[in-house]
């Protein structure tokens, strides 16, 4: 029998030699669960086909530049579930993020079809994996492999989200918060534009909230410039964050 | 926020700790060992076991899963940032100018300003 998503992180952790927190253990098995699952606007094995595009990015060691296509170029093989210039977008936002610009995105757009939404989506898939794969790297454990995917046909769950003045893509306003948004807004009187950038789709809100609440600090506790869990201070994990941002070249 | 919260501890910091050599800091405690682990991941993964053996041996097997825990957040943050073209709003900018200017962030092709 097959491990499900949250056996194959859990044994990876388990088997680690260390103390890894339970609640970054199921961080990581809640995105694995729902990483080959039918999301909003993929299914389950599109979805699939889009975390294998990250790997792979993630794993060359002498990745082309940045306007070199990876699927034309060999680097990334061909998948009927997706388009060689879809591949090509997510193998550049997995490997060279901060090379991108409005221009791309509108080409990008234009090459592959996909909607705002289905960007989000792809967004979220690629965090997924980039967080628990290079986490995995880091941390020198073994690295989870990818669950199965499953069958089953996308929510396609829309959102009243509006044009936005600091994003490429629509976000829900404050003022517009649904139901399913309500655990990421409520209660918060502002909400970064990182934050928000996501809000078009609850489920990658959900993924990023998860996450970074488990790897980094929960949300509500952002205020607490002392916040910490024993181990790292607030100013080191900031440290860390920024070190690693600046070898990304992200300026925000 | 590394600024934000080193001030709020009547801390000094010099923020090119950021992007340039990382030296043992009062406000950022083990430095060094940190920045290491987060250098070797990027440019250099065979020093990777040894930076990790590193920040281990000065503090303890809990805090290093946490750094590394830290890396891959940043690893997801920085990728929604530039993949749904995030910017500051305004203030924010106004704010952080200063400080971008001189760690040279505003020539970054992500510097959506």
């Amino acid at each position: 029998m097959s491990q499900t998503p949250t056996s194959i992180i859990q044994s990876c952790h388990e088997s680690s030699g260390l103390e890894i927190r339970p609640d970054l253990t199921a961080a990581h098995a809640h995105v694995w669960e729902k990483l080959a699952a039918p999301g909003t606007w993929w299914n389950g094995v599109e979805r699939l086909a889009i975390a294998e595009v990250v790997r792979t990015a993630l794993d060359d060691k002498e990745p082309p530049p940045p306007w070199v296509s990876a699927s034309s170029s060999g680097r990334v093989a061909h998948n009927p579930a997706l388009s060689s210039q879809l591949q090509d977008a997510v193998y550049r936002l997995t490997r060279h993020a901060g090379t991108l610009t409005e221009d791309w995105y509108l080409s990008m757009r234009d090459a592959t079809a996909i909607t705002h939404q289905q960007w989000v989506e792809v967004i979220d898939v690629v965090i997924s994996v980039a967080s628990v794969l290079r986490f995995a790297q880091l941390a020198g454990i073994d690295r989870p492999e990818f669950p199965t995917a499953l069958d089953g046909e996308p929510l396609r769950q829309e959102q009243p989200s509006k044009p936005a003045n600091h994003h490429w893509v629509p976000v829900v306003h404050l003022e517009d918060m649904t139901t399913e948004l309500e655990p990421f807004y409520d209660g918060l009187p502002v909400i970064a534009p990182v934050i928000r950038a996501l809000s078009s789709v609850p489920a990658a809100m959900d993924t990023l909230s998860v996450l970074s609440g488990a790897q980094y600090i929960p949300n509500r506790e952002m205020v607490d410039l002392n916040w910490t869990r024993g181990t790292l201070s607030r100013r080191q994990m900031e440290f860390v964050a920024g070190r690693l941002s600046a070898h990304r070249e992200c300026f925000y | 926020m590394l600024r934000a919260s080193s001030s709020a501890n009547d801390l000094d910091l010099d923020l090119s700790l950021v992007r340039g050599e990382a030296n043992e800091s009062e406000a950022v405690q083990h430095a060094p060992a940190l920045a290491n682990l987060v250098d070797s991941s990027v440019n250099d993964l065979e020093a990777l076991s040894t930076a990790r053996a590193a920040l281990v041996e000065l503090t303890d097997k809990e805090t290093m899963v946490d750094a590394c825990a830290v890396v891959a957040n940043f690893e997801m943050m920085t990728r929604i940032a530039d993949g749904t073209g995030t910017r500051h709003p305004p203030e924010r900018l106004d704010a952080i100018g200063d400080m971008s200017q001189s760690l040279g962030l505003d020539q970054f092709t992500s510097a959506r300003i």
